[in-house]
């Protein structure tokens, strides 16, 4: 009896490993299918897709008014996140861009900026700056929701909360530091930030360390906190209080009327409104998953989204209950070459002249020998398109033109290479290093969405092309945390990484390309060093100076390539045919209380 | 009786502290931590690795451990970095959702699997029962997250009778009766489709039950005796039929949890399997681990149901 038993397990057990090898195995061929299938079909495409392709110079960013206003109506905003918003509502909390999104129904900041993002008179305060000096005048008719004005005291009382040692939040940084006083504050060393001075009621001065051209694009905190609310809750616990998360509170165009934790906010207008009282009575943000928004716009779900995922836009161009808004997204994807190390203990990079991609000529090869337009073209249709220069193209301003950037030629590439040593000496196809050893650079690309995979695959193969043999990190993709983990910790086995990056509405690119850990390349040079102070000092208050410094570095890092721009992008936005008023990016002069609908229903798609 | 469900409750203490740390040493090893790859322009990275050592992220990890498990001894689960709130008061938002999301499927599960099973069984080898079996079959092998959307295309979008996403409409009064309707108008289409692949289990058990129970001496009995077949089926047959049901119940408990994960992310329905994805994703270790434990506490109380419920309907089991 035990033994028939004992056999039986024996055969069940056999069994289940059977089913589970067949499946591991099924699984390595379909997915190597896959990526020869993928390969395939981008070579047949490249042939053909001279009409699917799309500009972003074709979108307007503001929409076009198609008849009149009703009075009152309700609006959706599809908030587009496949998860759930956090709910921290307060400028002064919130970390998250889900958070955000809602937040800006209810709340603004005091400060608004132009297309140039520079600091406007036109915001709830209005500024000047005098030497390290800048007062703030909120204007008489700003109230918070309550009824309540807002004044300096409230505007003080955010810079000590976001400067208390309990803090928890993530705003405290360079821009608060730059205040006098505030360290001293932070370290618990004094009781009040002597930076600051409250001088009436609806006016304040505070005095900054350093006065830079940064100073008035987005390095002043312009966000009160309600003092009269908050004074009687310890900071620490400010962030998971009621009127953070259950009342919010701001002086914005909309009230906050009901939260589902997670899922909806639901506002009515605020008839105070100090830039008069809005046109919609009521407004609903919600969470809507990335896979479902189409059908969300085409049922009339939603009247406008916060993003649209881009690779759904070709099927969806001609959607007609629809307008496509479309701008320069500021942000652009990016290839990093490691070339030395963050000495944590001095707070600095350090450069490896041994590095394996050190020499120049190696990177600037590299860059040659990629044919991004291909990419933009035939992955993203048209709607990402080749990068120059490491200032993208939202800050026109600071974008340099003029300057190609390193094109496709694959000649050039094998030039570069030949020059400098690389050269096959054993004969297989591939190059050697100068010293006539194997090269094999690893590249590091994070997974996330169908086209990670052959994008990856197809920058492995243009540099296969000119003879450089590079593979994946570890042969596989890297998951979001893995991937920033290993890049911030200078991993050896990376060599080169793709990347993204956001820039800020103020153009200073010493975060990501100085002295900084977020320089991820740990890449720096003296001539690097010196341009990018000087774009941030008295001289560079001067537009065409600063604008001559930035070309130079543009120039310089075209030179040098510590890392190369592959791909600029584009946000396209639908917004409902019924929907007035509305514009996305930045110094539309459109706002918020004006946003109105022609019709009560949305219109929907047939 | 008692000396058995007091012994098997006993087992399961080591079982939940070896679960607890597995959990917090493998949360603790996913690579990168909910501050990691936040390059973002307007935060400074110095203040977040400020934070990383306020909170003790660079702690070794037993450090880490004993923290926590102080505080779930005395109730307190820790603070979830990415809420900024309690992790109980999360939890407890969430945990109502799932509850009734998971109450919606069983009842679901039972209306569909007696009436198919008992049919089934009672006219066993006949058409109805093959299509039956077969519908079980195709059950058994379609993957619930395949079936869900599918699910939600069909009557969310390209019908349109169902909501399709969210556990309520937005700007409801708590409380109010359309609150109430609105909320179980959103069950419905998660709590079904899940209904629909969890219940093939218990209509096949039931169906071969019934089946065997038919051929038991006593149903012979009973048929001598003069008693009419409906007597027979719904008196003798279902009756003894249902106990393994029965004890199948807490098994049941189990596989809801995995199926919660997959609809509610598919259906936007903010609930624990949401925050289970969520939290791992976003590196939230406080909440992955609450949530972790508790669905493993769930498994271990499921297990403990159907071996209590076993025992009391067949006491041939119970341990000595």
């Amino acid at each position: 009896m035990t033994k028939t038993s004992l056999s039986k397990l024996l055969f069940a057990i056999m069994l289940v490993m059977l089913l589970a090898l067949a499946a591991c195995g099924g699984d390595d061929s379909e997915s190597e299918n896959a990526d020869s299938g993928n390969n395939d079909s981008t070579n047949e495409e490249s042939g053909a897709d001279e009409e699917g392709l799309f500009s972003i110079d074709d979108f307007s960013n503001i929409k076009t008014n198609e008849g009149e206003a009703i009075d009152g109506g309700s609006f959706t905003y599809g908030l587009v996140s496949d998860t759930a918003f956090e709910g921290t509502l307060n400028w002064n909390f919130y970390s998250g861009n889900p958070d955000a999104e809602i937040i800006q129904w209810f709340d603004e900041p005091l400060l608004t900026w132009d297309e140039t993002y520079v600091y406007t008179q036109d915001g709830a305060a209005t500024y000047e700056l005098d030497g390290n000096t800048v007062t703030f005048t909120i204007r008489d008719n700003v109230n918070w929701h309550d009824g309540e004005p807002v004044t300096a005291e409230d505007f003080a009382f955010a810079h000590e909360v976001i400067g208390h040692p309990d803090y928890d939040g993530i705003r405290y940084g360079t821009d608060f530091t730059n205040i006098e006083g505030m360290e001293a504050y932070h370290e618990g060393e004094a009781d009040s930030i002597s930076g600051i001075e409250v001088i009436d009621e609806k006016t304040i001065a505070i005095t900054y360390k350093e006065v830079t051209p940064s100073l008035l694009s987005g390095s002043l905190w312009t966000y009160p906190l309600a003092k009269h609310i908050f004074e009687d809750i310890p900071v620490a616990e400010m962030s998971s209080s009621d009127a953070v998360r259950k009342n919010p509170i701001g002086f914005g165009p909309f009230e906050v009327d009901e939260i589902v934790p997670g899922e909806s906010v639901t506002f009515t207008k605020n008839e105070d409104y100090w830039r008069g009282e809005p046109n919609l009575d009521e407004v609903t943000v919600k969470v809507v998953s990335p896979t479902t928004v189409v059908n969300e716009l085409e049922s009339g779900g939603v009247d406008t989204v916060s993003s649209f995922p881009t690779d759904q836009y070709p099927d969806n161009a001609d959607l007609e209950n629809v307008e496509f808004l479309g701008n320069v997204d500021r942000a652009f994807t990016y290839m990093g070459f490691k070339l030395g190390t963050w000495d944590a203990d001095a707070g600095e990079v350090v450069p490896d002249p041994n590095a394996k991609m050190a020499n120049k000529n190696l990177r600037q090869a590299m860059w040659h020998a990629v044919d991004n337009d291909a990419v933009a073209d035939n992955f993203y249709h048209g709607l990402r398109w080749n990068a120059t220069t490491l200032i993208p193209p939202s800050h026109p301003e600071f974008h340099d033109e003029s300057n190609p950037g390193r094109t496709y030629d694959v000649d050039k590439a094998n030039e570069l290479l030949d020059e400098a040593g690389y050269e096959d000496v054993d004969g297989d196809g591939m190059r050697e290093n100068p010293e006539g050893e194997e090269l094999v650079i690893n590249f590091a690309s994070m997974s996330g969405g169908d086209t990670a995979e052959p994008i990856a695959n197809y920058y492995i193969q243009s540099w296969e092309n000119v003879g450089l043999k590079v593979e994946l990190v570890d042969g596989r993709l890297m998951e979001f945390n893995s991937f920033y983990d290993r890049v911030e910790a200078d991993d050896p086995d990376i060599d080169i990484y793709q990347g993204a990056w956001g820039v800020g509405i103020d153009i200073d690119p010493r975060s990501l390309w100085g002295n900084s850990v977020s320089n991820y390349t740990r890449w720096t040079s003296e001539e690097s060093e010196r341009l990018l102070a000087e774009g941030v000092s008295d001289a560079a208050f001067d537009l065409e100076y600063r604008q001559e410094v930035y070309n130079e570095w543009q120039e310089l890092m075209v030179e040098e390539v510590p890392a190369f721009p592959t791909l600029y992008r584009s946000v396209v936005v639908p917004v409902n045919n019924r929907v007035v008023n509305y514009g996305i990016g930045d110094g539309t002069g459109i706002y918020l209380n004006e946003l109105g609908v022609t019709q009560e229903d949305p219109i929907v798609a047939e | 009786m008692w000396k058995f469900t007091v012994r098997r409750i006993l087992i399961m203490i080591p079982q939940i502290i070896l679960l607890s740390v597995l959990v917090f040493i493998m949360a603790k090893m996913m690579p990168g931590d909910a501050l990691s790859g936040m390059v973002d322009p307007n935060v400074d990275p110095e203040r977040l690795d400020e934070i990383r050592e306020n909170l003790g992220w660079n702690d070794p990890w037993h450090i880490q451990y004993a923290d926590w498990v102080g505080g779930v001894f005395q109730g307190d689960l820790g603070q979830s970095f990415r809420f900024k709130m309690p992790v109980t008061e999360i939890i407890g938002q969430r945990i109502v959702n799932t509850f009734w999301l998971s109450v919606a499927t069983l009842v679901f599960t039972y209306l569909i699997s007696i009436p198919l099973g008992i049919t089934s069984g009672r006219y066993n080898d006949s058409l109805l029962d093959q299509a039956i079996t077969s519908y079980t079959y195709i059950g058994f092998a379609t993957p619930l997250f395949i079936f869900a959307l599918v699910m939600l295309w069909v009557f969310g979008f390209m019908l349109g009778w169902f909501p399709t996403s969210g556990s309520v409409a937005p700007g409801l009064e708590p409380g109010t009766f359309e609150y109430v309707m609105s909320k179980i108008y959103h069950l419905i289409l998660p709590a079904f489709s899940m209904a629909l692949i969890t219940t093939v289990n218990t209509v096949q058990y039931l169906r071969s039950e019934i089946i065997d129970t038919k051929q038991k001496d006593f149903i012979l009995t009973a048929r001598a005796k003069g008693a009419s077949e409906s007597r027979v089926y719904n008196r003798h047959i279902l009756r003894n039929s249902l106990l393994p049901i029965a004890a199948f119940f807490g098994f049941e408990i189990t596989g809801l949890i995995g199926g919660t994960v997959f609809v509610e992310n598919i259906f936007g329905y903010p609930g624990m399997g949401q925050l289970f994805l969520e939290s791992i994703t976003l590196r939230d270790y406080s909440v992955v681990t609450s949530v972790v434990l508790l669905f493993g506490i769930a498994s271990i109380l499921g297990a403990l149901l159907s071996d209590i419920i076993l025992s009391l309907v067949d006491p041939r089991i119970r341990i000595k």
